[in-house]
């Protein structure tokens, strides 16, 4: 029981920190201070007491967006294993629940982008779009491949995946896990994918779709995105983790992996430029070849 | 017995619609009333048999044959969209094509509507081949009459021929496999067949049977009339022979299949690819049209496609007599039958209504119509939702099922057609999130594209509450489906003699979870909307009423200058092979006026058959010498077959000994 109120506690409050240790990363690596490391939450904060402007285009589909990501967010946070302490909700077949919450906050973004009418978001949204059909493959064959080799469909189970498995099944695991590192920086627009800091609306692709958003449904908004680095995270930390015999083990082995995801994606940030548009599908499609490659390896 | 009096029944409640309503001065209100009748009783007797009532059948003599009807839960399970769909169709249908319109197309219309849900409810009961065969004869034909509603104009002619061709085509077929069952069984009574001896003979008859229903269905190279003939008919019509007339295809290939003893294993892999493939073609050309109903149309394909995976996955658990795999199978299938009668029947309807408050099918003329019809926009969203396998809608459920059938039997020594369905799968669910989220955004959102959209309104409350009932079977069934397992249950039973009834047991504790958690998001929803509407800082709300969308500061923007829907599936456009496009040709410095045209054309009816087929009509045209015309030429040929076969006659008891 304590177990799951820790885990909701971690999927509510810790997500903001994420994005500032990643932005804290990328300062120090360029020689600057940087925000601090809560700056989210205060922009949070400050967000709340602010009131939201609309366009007169826009309807309730607008909100939709927001919305539909940080409810879908936090759904799926119950379902995702945190470290190797049990979710809270668990049951056979639940990854495919998974995948398709965060679909579904993608499909409300992109309808809440075309809300606006603006080409701007409708070019961000239609880059969203194609980009994640693209991604998406990357993650079922993965599920797939961890499926086939578990003989099971829930999550808990099926990313339980290391210790204790024969070294037949590293090779695979490591292209699994490869593959989602690069459904993870697509997803959550990262460099090399995407640049959420560039000051250049026609090469943005997530954030060009949140232009309109301001007040609450913004501090929504910026909460779900830093939520999906935490979810996300949590599904590509789990299989690599070591499993240990305490409870308070696993947590605290599950915090420090955290950080040191957010730490990484901030070197890969500022050890690289983003690619061209062009060049990004072909990243998409290596990460789906990766984890096809692995699943491939598990059926024969 | 009484189930099947009270579907008789509600058949003939339906053809007395149709004729009091093909009758001049009859009140429409009496045949819509018998309509609605018939769909009750039809729906009640339905219901009865799935939830436990036992099948009932009715036998009597054809020209001194013996003939029979049967309701089973097979029979019920497709019973159940028929009349939900018809009932509502029938009451949606009447502010949407009005009785007096021109040219007495309102009285046609209703008189074959009412006979082709007679005809559907007769097929689903019929066990006697030749019985079989009229009612769908009396469907295919009804439904060509609807498809031709319009028929003054040139393209929905043409759609409505192509149409009867393939049909006919189709009961070609299917009369060569009445007389094959025929020959096996004995009689034309449609019995469960002895144990055989060859399994070619069992694959044949199941291989003619997926090519003759294969063309109701539109599985893959078969599917080329299916989108001409659900833009060109009239909405509700459409939304019919979506939910229902092309499931009368997989109706009876499953049909088929339970009267064999034994399943060939190669089939089941064989019809999972295939659908696997269809699903795929069928949401690849969607992402590329901009008739929003033709869209809806290949949408169909996809969803059929997602069912015969299912049939197939069925079958493979048949082969091997896997419990398992036939209820995920057969129940997916099933289930995403009902969730598709749902959410593409209301997507159906919303496309009438804005055909109706716009006169356009075409999207880029359109936009911004969620501030014009806002009921219309709340209605179609859960469709639009549902058609994407999204949750906590209903067809996330099946392809639930599906996901986890194809898992299975991944662990089960069928991996390749398996690994096949399950990547066909998630693009195709992937690939309908961007295709819809293409046409909810370019009809509903965004600012209208043209002076089509100005006036749009919503349309009378008699359109807008079957639109409203079936967005609420869709979370109804998204958030209830623990309560239809039993019910499936009872379906695989006819389709798998022998399995025990897993789904009820097995499923039940993951679907009240998955339940639970839908609930959770749902509430996470609700309370986000609650927390945005809350008062904040005292800006007076005059402040912002008329803002334009800020768009990085340009205040001014134009109309045309928004994403349309073209561009927005323009990334898709190098992989659609229906997809044409003639680029102008930019040269030098300062080039002159140019201009882009991109048109589809059906991938396979259009660009690979058509010229295909006109060659050969050419070539054919030589033996039309043959038919010059005069009496004496056809009496001089009745008299050369007589000779014939006199000669034939004379010389076989040498040549045959």
């Amino acid at each position: 029981m304590l177990q799951f109120l820790l885990h909701g506690l971690t999927a509510l409050l810790l997500p903001p920190l994420l994005p500032g240790l990643i932005a804290k990363t990328k300062a120090r690596m360029a020689g600057r201070k940087g925000p601090p490391v809560f700056q989210l939450y205060y922009d949070l904060a400050k967000l709340a007491r602010k009131r939201a402007v609309f366009s007169r285009t826009t309807t309730w589909v607008f909100l939709a967006g927001p919305v539909g990501g940080v409810a879908a967010g936090l759904t799926a946070s119950c379902l995702v294993p945190f470290g190797h302490t049990p979710a809270p909700v668990s049951f056979e077949g639940d990854v495919i629940l998974f995948a398709y919450l965060f679909g579904l906050a993608r499909f409300l973004t992109i309808l809440s982008a075309l809300d606006t009418g603006s080409s701007f978001e409708g070019m961000g949204a239609a880059r969203e779009a194609t980009f994640s059909a693209l991604a998406e493959p990357a993650l079922f064959l993965g599920f797939a491949a961890l499926a086939k080799a578990n003989a099971s469909l829930s999550l808990g189970t099926m990313l339980a995946f290391p210790g204790s498995l024969a070294t037949r099944f590293t090779g695979p695991l490591i292209l699994i896990l490869a593959g989602w590192v690069i459904v993870y920086l697509a997803e959550n627009s990262r460099i090399p994918v995407d640049d959420p800091n560039t000051h250049l609306e026609l090469t943005m692709i997530h954030e060009v779709m949140v232009l309109d958003h301001s007040g609450r449904p913004l501090a929504l908004v910026l909460y779900g995105a830093s939520l999906k680095l935490l979810v996300l995270g949590a599904l590509i930390l789990t299989p690599a983790l070591p499993r240990a015999a305490h409870a308070w083990q696993n947590w605290l082995a599950f915090y420090l992996a955290l950080g040191g995801l957010a730490v990484g994606v901030g070197l890969v940030e500022s050890a690289m430029a983003r690619f061209r548009m062009t060049k990004v599908p072909q990243f998409l499609v290596a990460g789906v070849l990766a984890t096809g490659f692995a699943f491939l390896l598990l059926l024969v | 017995m009484l189930d099947v009096a009270l579907v008789l029944a509600s058949a003939g409640c339906w053809l007395a619609g149709a004729l009091a309503s093909a009758v001049p001065r009859v009140p429409e209100r009496l045949a819509t009333g018998l309509g609605l009748l018939g769909s009750l009783l039809a729906l009640g007797a339905a219901l009865h048999l799935l939830t436990g009532g036992p099948a009932s059948g009715l036998d009597f003599r054809v020209w001194g044959f013996p003939a029979r009807l049967e309701l089973d839960a097979l029979s019920a399970a497709f019973l159940l969209p028929l009349h939900l769909v018809g009932g509502l169709g029938l009451i949606y249908g009447q502010r949407y094509w009005p009785a007096q319109l021109a040219w007495g197309s309102g009285r046609s219309l209703r008189f074959f509507y009412g006979l082709l849900v007679a005809a559907m409810t007769l097929l689903f009961l019929a066990r006697h081949g030749l019985v079989f065969l009229v009612a769908w004869e009396l469907m295919a034909v009804s439904a060509f009459f609807l498809v031709g509603t319009e028929h003054e104009k040139p393209e929905v002619r043409r759609a409505s021929w192509v149409y009867l061709a393939c049909t006919h085509t189709g009961t070609l077929l299917l009369t060569a496999l009445v007389i094959l069952l025929a020959q096996r069984s004995g009689g034309l009574l449609w019995t469960a067949l002895p144990a055989s001896t060859s399994p070619w003979l069992e694959g044949g008859i199941l291989l003619l049977a997926v090519a003759g229903f294969g063309f109701k269905a539109g599985l893959l190279p078969l599917h080329f009339w299916l989108p001409s003939a659900h833009a060109s008919a009239p909405s509700h019509v459409s939304a019919i022979l979506s939910a229902v007339m092309l499931k009368t295809g997989i109706y009876g290939i499953l049909r088929v299949s339970t009267l064999l003893p034994d399943v060939p294993r190669g089939v089941g892999g064989t019809l999972l690819a295939l659908g696997a493939l269809t699903a795929l073609y069928g949401v690849g050309n969607a992402l590329a049209q901009r008739d929003y109903k033709r869209l809806l149309a290949y949408s169909s394909i996809e969803n059929l496609g997602i069912i015969a995976m299912g049939v197939g996955l069925g079958w493979t658990g048949r082969a091997t007599r896997d419990p398992w795999l036939m209820a995920l199978g057969f129940g997916g299938a099933i289930f995403h039958i009902w969730n598709h009668a749902l959410f593409k029947s209301l997507l159906f309807y919303g496309a009438g209504a804005l055909l109706h408050a716009t006169g356009t099918r075409d999207m880029e003329a359109l936009g911004g119509l969620a501030r014009k019809m806002p009921r219309t926009a709340l209605a179609v969203f859960p469709a639009v939702l549902a058609v994407a396998a999204l949750p906590p809608f209903n067809a996330f459920l099946s392809e639930w099922f599906l996901y986890r059938g194809l898992f299975a039997s991944l662990g089960r020594g069928y991996p390749w057609s398996a690994a096949l369905g399950l990547v066909g799968l998630a693009l195709a669910g992937g690939l309908a999130a961007v295709a819809f989220a293409r046409f909810f955004g370019t009809l509903f959102l965004g600012s209208p594209r043209s002076e089509l959209a100005h006036h749009a309104h919503d349309p009378v409350p008699s359109m807008v509450l079957p639109m409203a009932v079936l967005a609420g079977l869709c979370l109804a069934v998204g958030l209830g489906a623990f309560l239809l397992l039993p019910l499936l249950d009872r379906v695989i039973a006819v389709l798998a003699p022998g399995a025990p009834a897993l789904l009820a047991a097995g499923l039940r504790a993951d679907f009240h979870r998955l339940a639970a958690v839908e609930l959770g998001l749902l509430i996470l929803v609700a309370l986000g909307f609650r927390w945005l509407r809350g008062p904040v800082d005292a800006i007076p709300a005059a402040a912002q009423a008329d803002l334009p969308t800020w768009d990085c500061g340009y205040a001014a923007p134009v109309v045309r200058a928004q994403y349309t829907g073209s561009s927005f599936a323009d990334a898709w456009a190098p992989v659609q092979p229906g997809l044409r496009a003639r680029m102008p040709r930019l040269r030098g410095l300062f080039p002159g006026a140019a201009s882009f045209r991109q048109a589809f054309r059906e991938p396979f009816g259009e660009v690979f058959l058509e010229p295909r087929l006109a060659r050969l009509v050419e070539r054919l045209l030589r033996f039309r010498r043959l038919q010059p015309g005069h009496l004496p030429v056809y009496l001089l040929y009745v008299l050369l077959t007589l000779l014939g076969i006199l000669v034939w006659m004379l010389v076989r008891g040498r040549l045959l000994g």
